[in-house]
């Protein structure tokens, strides 16, 4: 997973890419294997939810999630935590340091 | 007797799940939405109404997208919202994501989604108020993403 978080004036401008094909019923079905894909991926600071979101198929490959929140969660040299969970129940997570 | 003692735990295994997670699972809590084929039906499935108000949500993606497997698409809103839902009519399905807000949300969230073809993106704000407000953007695709 590639995270970049920064604060800047009252919010936090968050950038994740995580890694994942992300193939939908269609694609897997003409590639003879299972559909795959992210179900829900969350972001915390400090315990806080900072992003949540219940996704589908129709994020494309290697999924991109940008996103803002209020800085009053979190100062400089916190680390944002970024979890997903897929289809299949692989999970991954990642976390980044605040600049 | 054992029946009632295997009822009870299970409504408190059902309670403590969401607890746990800390935040809503769309996907177990509203299935029918990730299936629906048109994107009223989606909304309905979801919202349980199809009663939108069409203002302050904007949607944002090129008018013209060259590659349908990664179209960019931003949503932003000041509405006070506790929910925001992506749909579009390209795909089979027509539901794209749905964002859980709180305190310290703010809503500007910025993806890339597949589209099948040229079609149009629905972003609806549950606002805190209980009602559906939405925001629509048609484009073109050149190239469908869901031929993979």
């Amino acid at each position: 997973m590639r995270i970049k978080a920064k604060i800047k004036g009252d919010v936090v401008q968050v950038k994740v890419m995580a890694k994942h094909d992300m193939l939908t019923y269609d694609q897997a079905k003409k590639k003879g294997t299972e559909a795959n894909f992210i179900t829900h991926i969350s972001a915390k600071v400090n315990d806080k939810v900072v992003y949540d979101a219940s996704t589908s198929q129709f994020l494309s490959k290697d999924p991109l999630f940008q996103f803002a929140f209020k800085a009053s969660a979190a100062k400089p040299g916190d680390k944002l935590e970024v979890t997903w969970v897929d289809l299949k129940g692989n999970t991954e997570t990642d976390s980044k340091e605040i600049k | 007797m054992e029946r009632r003692e295997f009822l009870g735990l299970s409504v408190a295994a059902f309670v403590a799940l969401p607890a746990l997670l800390s935040a809503t699972d769309f996907r177990a809590a509203k299935p029918d939405a990730w299936t629906a084929k048109t994107v009223e039906d989606a909304i309905k499935a979801l919202y349980g109404s199809v009663e939108l108000i069409e203002k302050d949500v904007k949607v944002k993606a090129p008018k013209v997208a060259s590659n349908g497997g990664a179209v960019p698409v931003t949503v932003q809103s000041s509405i006070p919202g506790k929910t925001v839902s992506i749909f579009q009519d390209a795909n089979p399905e027509s539901a794209v994501i749905t964002f859980e807000l709180n305190e310290y949300s703010i809503i500007d969230f910025g993806l890339k989604i597949k589209m099948k073809q040229s079609g149009t993106i629905t972003a609806v704000v549950e606002g805190a108020d209980g009602k559906l407000y939405v925001g629509k953007q048609t484009l073109e695709v050149a190239l469908g993403g869901c031929e993979g």
